[in-house]
């Protein structure tokens, strides 16, 4: 088999280039694990966790379990809610489906702020203005996406598959979730990411629907933090910066390998 | 058609239909938000004070405040660099180049320069915008590493050159999602159809341009449409790094609507914005998808 193996040359652009895309972390590690931090790019004298142990204790820890609260329960919700709606999309013959999907995706384009003030004033109507007030928004946001994704991928699976599971007497449940699922896995794991991370990340959200302190996720403690009058404990803001990265970048590598395949779905069919 | 051949769907259609109860609920609060806020754009509704509770119609106004006023045109030019420069050249043509050079490559090379990218891609919004002011900033990695021993002074990147540099966080943010993209897409281009341009003597520059390129264009299509699209409402980058300043340099139309919206409480000035940027966004969307659907 032919090895397509990237020339000298190329091979020096493409870690030069690796350099670079990595250079700006330098200042936060070299930040976070220097106890006595000043914000400055240097060479810490002392190397210690002091910092790790700020960024886990205290506001910061709760803010974190705050955003996987909202992290992991915006994706779980936005999966099971897409799952039961993209797989009758993609099998039943529904007129206009795909122009429909695309209109709400377009219309998903409108900037989240646009539809901040309407849901802020359905959240305060409806006692909502909470975590779980966040984690509906956030999937109702997501939720255009998460079909057509959804869909495209389970457009993927073989019918006949399902018809020799219907031939054997396999009922619709069973056949949803011994051959479509597993199948589509790749594609769900991607759905699955995708929502965690942007809920994740989330901050306009939160920092309109988080009313008290103790609500935060991390987005807007680190924000807050960055404003605060007075000295800027660097120290502490780095490493609460690598605590905060640390879980979306864990989660891909986890699913990388589905990640990569999951990707070919995205692109094939408009 | 294919329904009446599926007897495990037809015998269920209500379990089917309650399955899509959820998701029809959602999208309804969806629509009606957003109708919500397409009705706002008509009215002098504010944030705050008297206007908060004794709004009014007020028609076309907050539309003809678009072009009348200034900022509305400058942050749509603003943007139009922005996205340009960052989404189009930067993430798109960097991360197709990236692809390519590292395509049928299984070298360790080709994983640590993914996972360098990745970093940047996975990195939560308001730490690339807290990491990127650090880098460019005064005391940072740039004005130590290259410009001071230039023998030059120190630079104050963020504020004599913003628009650069957030063009450059959002390149250095991005164009993951463009190499993964068209990773995948190059996959999918035979390794036969390659071999066959090579045989035939095609340089690999022809085999890009003239083989992998034509093939993989519905890939390209949905690239652009994507990105273009993100780009365009970006908002937590920009706002944590510059707030849309100094002046307006770096004012785009996401930052824009927020400074109205919620810093100065324009509701209704806001809502006409967002539904602008609906319509422009709309427009590409259309000129793209058109451009994905042509070669059938």
């Amino acid at each position: 088999m032919e090895e397509n193996r990237p020339s000298r040359l190329t091979a020096i652009a493409l870690t030069f280039m690796a350099v670079i895309w990595v250079s700006p972390f330098s200042w936060l590690i070299l930040n976070a694990f220097n106890p006595l931090s000043t914000g400055q790019l240097e060479i810490p004298s002392v190397v210690g966790f002091d910092n790790f142990g700020l960024a886990v204790s205290g506001n910061a820890g709760r803010q974190f379990i705050n955003s996987m609260l909202i992290a992991a329960g915006t994706a779980t919700l936005s999966v099971i809610v897409g799952i039961s709606a993209a797989y009758p999309l993609s099998r039943l013959k529904i007129p206009g489906r795909n122009a429909f999907l695309w209109t709400l995706v377009l219309l998903r384009m409108l900037p989240a702020a646009g539809v901040l003030v309407p849901l802020y004033f359905t959240a305060q109507r409806t006692g909502l203005l909470n975590q779980l007030g966040v984690i509906i928004a956030l999937t109702i946001l997501n939720l255009p996406f998460t079909l057509l994704l959804l869909k495209n991928f389970f457009d993927t699976v073989p019918i006949e598959l399902e018809e020799a599971a219907y031939v054997e007497g396999a009922s619709l449940l069973q056949i949803v979730t011994r051959i479509v699922l597993p199948m589509s896995r790749a594609g769900i794991a991607v759905v699955w990411f995708f929502s965690f991370t942007g809920a994740w990340n989330e901050f306009l959200l939160p920092l309109i629907f988080a009313r008290v302190q103790d609500a935060f996720p991390m987005s807007v403690g680190l924000y807050a933090a960055f404003g605060q009058q007075g000295a800027i404990n660097y120290g502490f803001l780095t490493a609460f910066s690598i605590i905060y990265a640390a879980p979306a970048v864990g989660v891909y590598f986890l699913l990388r390998r589905n990640m990569n395949t999951g990707f070919a779905g995205v692109g094939v069919k408009g | 058609m294919k329904n009446q051949a599926n007897p495990w769907l037809t015998s269920n259609l209500w379990v089917l239909g309650l399955g899509m109860l959820p998701a029809i609920l959602l999208i309804g609060l969806l629509l009606y938000f957003t109708a919500w806020a397409f009705a706002f754009s008509f009215t002098d509704l504010a944030l705050v004070g008297r206007k908060s509770v004794e709004w009014s119609w007020v028609g076309l106004e907050n539309f003809e405040r678009l072009f009348t006023r200034r900022g509305f045109l400058e942050s749509l030019w603003t943007t139009v660099i922005f996205v340009f420069f960052s989404a189009i050249v930067g993430q798109s043509v960097l991360g197709f180049l990236l692809a390519a050079a590292l395509r049928g490559s299984r070298s360790t090379l080709r994983s640590v320069v993914e996972v360098c990218i990745m970093l940047g891609w996975l990195l939560p919004d308001i730490v690339a915008a807290f990491l990127w002011s650090a880098t460019t900033a005064q005391t940072g990695l740039i004005n130590q590493l290259i410009i001071t021993p230039l023998g030059l002074p120190p630079v104050n990147f963020i504020n004599d050159y913003a628009l650069p540099v957030v063009t450059i966080a959002n390149i250095w943010k991005g164009t993951a999602w463009s190499y993964l993209l068209f990773t995948a897409a190059l996959d999918s281009v035979s390794r036969e159809v390659v071999e066959a341009a090579k045989v035939d003597g095609a340089t690999p520059l022809q085999r890009i341009w003239l083989v992998q390129l034509p093939i993989i264009r519905p890939h390209i299509a949905t690239n652009m449409l994507f990105i273009t699209i993100w780009t365009f409402t970006y908002f937590p980058l920009i706002f944590a790094m510059t707030g849309g300043g100094p002046g307006r340099q770096t004012e785009t139309l996401a930052v824009f609507l927020y400074n109205q919206s919620f810093s100065r409480g324009n509701l209704g000035f806001g809502s006409a914005i967002s539904v602008a940027m609906l319509l422009i966004v709309g427009v590409l969307s259309l000129f793209y998808l058109r451009l994905l659907r042509e070669p059938k």
